[in-house]
């Protein structure tokens, strides 16, 4: 029997599946405390309720047929969606702001180049009812906090103006030239800009950065004045996080399809890519909406939420209650099961005079 | 952060023309960086926090996009080709300028009507970009990967026609071959990853530099 496993799926052993588990429990903790209260949606839906959510494209569903009523299923690719849809029927009637959090584990068709992983672990946060410039620090404090919790250090955070193309350029560009010019400043291909006639859009490459310099520059290119309000936000949203770095980058479209004013990237040491990221946008019938989500695969690789539990070795004939009280004070017991049994990675040994050291 | 910075160049045609925009920004590789014969990878420079390698040119833009190098100068050919997500290419350093093309025998060419193609095999270093130009216009591309010596493919009837980069057009005729159509022209990009452009600041200044060392030279 060979163990190959389909592309993009992995056994998780110890120490990395526990980590994950205290990663999960670390993170909805500083969540919760903030108010958002779990909820848990299902692995699989009808295809067609899953393609309908925000954020989910029917390419990246794995789809089956339900042998029981021959309809098409499919397994979720993302949960953000999924909270949306709860939050528009079945808590519609929950007073708002409604605070959600999740966690569960997620399919996509296909990894991408960087992250191969077809299933991964997602985790997150929605504020349901606003998407104002409160509810957006509310929700990237919350995940910066919840973050740090986690141990990790050099936390920045890459705000975005999702729709800044569209606020601009509506006026002025046929929509078939706009998806174009956005498709080339997220790429930031200025070679290509040049030659297809977007040079006067250039000036948006520049603008990005650490927030101080960056912001300037955006507000000198809007000379119209037609993102003065948004950028009153992002400075606001900035100013709210204190000593987090802070960087924009306006034309950022990395996943950030159906956000509207505000998108966030987060990004730390150690992780390769972003550690999350979140942004407001619009659930059931327009309601506004803003949350952030993570995949907690990553934080386990750059070797986050590790459990050091004292493992203390119970030879045979250790007293029952003595077991009970040793895990009681924090110890994890491993009990011989035969007189010649033995503990390697035992850490401590019980013996009638008290528990010491292994060597 | 103290570790230095890292610039992949590409070997070979391209190189002799980036170490002049190099020098513009102020970075002067060490002197074995220009000896052809020496073995070393990895280069150090006037600068104490940027160092070089020197990789083939579609490894420049793997490197880059998987933040091994934060930075590197890369055709958008092979830019196009991979079409990673993870890359930036935000200054037109306007060298090794050339042009990605369709090319057959001229025997072939003088009866062949490019608009009645369904089905074309072509041998290529592209096989993406091939294969996407084709369909974008309803022609159905059977792609021969091959990684040199594109010229030799029509000659010996592996494939009728190559996808492959034109700067003069010699080598095709002293093939004879003609180019039927021009995929894209061709120069070459200051490249950087994405994650690195947002979270470490020289990246930023770096991309200042080369902006105004590519100007200089427009």
């Amino acid at each position: 029997m060979t163990a190959l496993l389909p592309e993009g799926l992995r056994d998780r052993l110890p120490p990395h599946a526990e980590a994950n588990a205290s990663l999960v429990a670390t993170l909805l903790g500083v969540i919760a405390g903030h108010g958002y209260d779990r909820v848990q949606p299902p692995l699989v839906e009808f295809e067609e309720s899953l393609a309908a959510t925000v954020g989910t494209t029917k390419r990246e569903l794995l789809r089956f047929v339900d042998p029981v009523t021959q309809r098409t299923l499919a397994l979720r690719s993302d949960i953000t969606g999924q909270v949306g849809r709860i939050a528009a029927t079945r808590l519609a009637h929950v007073p708002r702001p409604l605070r959600l959090s999740y966690a569960g584990p997620v399919l996509r068709v296909k990894g991408d180049q960087l992250t191969p992983e077809r299933e991964r672990l997602q985790l997150g946060a929605e504020l349901i009812g606003s998407d104002s410039v409160a509810a957006a620090s509310e929700v990237l404090g919350v995940a910066v906090e919840a973050l740090a919790a986690t141990g990790l250090t050099g936390i920045s955070i890459d705000l975005t103006l999702p729709d800044i193309v569209e606020t601009l350029a509506s006026h002025v560009l046929p929509q078939a030239r706009i998806d174009r010019l956005k498709a080339l400043l997220d790429m930031k291909d200025a070679g290509a800009m040049t030659a297809e006639g977007f040079a006067s859009w250039l000036p948006l490459t520049a603008a990005t950065g650490p927030l101080a310099t960056a912001l300037p520059a955006l507000r000198a290119f809007d000379h119209a004045g037609l993102l003065a309000s948004r950028l009153d936000g992002i400075e606001q949203v900035a100013a709210a996080l204190g000593d987090v770095r802070v960087t924009l980058d306006p034309t950022e479209r990395h996943g950030f399809e159906y956000q509207s004013w505000i998108g966030f990237s987060i990004f730390a040491d150690a992780i390769r890519g972003e550690v999350g990221r979140g942004g407001s946008y619009r659930v059931g019938d327009g309601e506004a909406a803003v949350g952030f989500s993570l995949y907690v695969d990553g934080l386990v690789d750059a070797g986050l939420g590790a459990t050091t539990r004292r493992r203390v070795w119970l030879p045979l004939g250790t007293p029952v209650e003595t077991a009970a009280a040793l895990r009681a004070d924090g110890y994890a017991t491993v009990a011989a099961l035969a007189a010649s049994d033995a503990c390697e990675d035992c850490t401590h040994r019980w013996t009638p005079a008290g528990v010491v050291e292994e060597a | 952060m103290t570790e230095p910075l890292i610039i992949a160049l590409p070997k070979g045609r391209i190189l002799k023309e980036a170490l002049p925009v190099l020098a513009r920004a102020g970075i002067v590789p060490e002197a074995a960086f220009s000896d052809e014969d020496s073995r070393a990878l990895r280069f150090t420079t006037n600068l104490p926090g940027v160092d070089l390698i020197r990789v083939r040119a579609f490894d420049v833009a793997t490197f880059v996009a998987f933040g091994a190098a934060q930075l590197g100068i890369a055709g958008n050919d092979v830019l196009m080709e991979f079409g990673f997500t993870e890359i930036y290419a935000p200054v037109d350093l306007g060298i090794g300028r050339c042009r990605l093309s369709v090319a057959e025998s001229s025997a072939l060419a003088s009866g062949d009507d490019p608009r009645a193609w369904s089905h074309v095999r072509v041998a290529t270093k592209y096989p993406n970009v091939a294969r996407a130009h084709f369909a974008a216009r309803g022609v159905q591309a059977e792609c021969v990967k091959l990684n040199g010596a594109m010229e030799l493919a029509p000659l010996l009837g592996l494939s009728p026609r190559i996808v492959d980069l034109v700067s003069t057009g010699r080598t095709l005729a002293e093939n004879g071959l003609v180019e039927v159509e021009t995929i894209a022209e061709v120069s070459s990009r200051l490249i950087v990853n994405r994650a690195a452009f947002k979270t470490d600041g020289r990246v930023v200044d770096w991309v200042a530099k080369f902006r105004s060392a590519a100007d200089a030279a427009a």
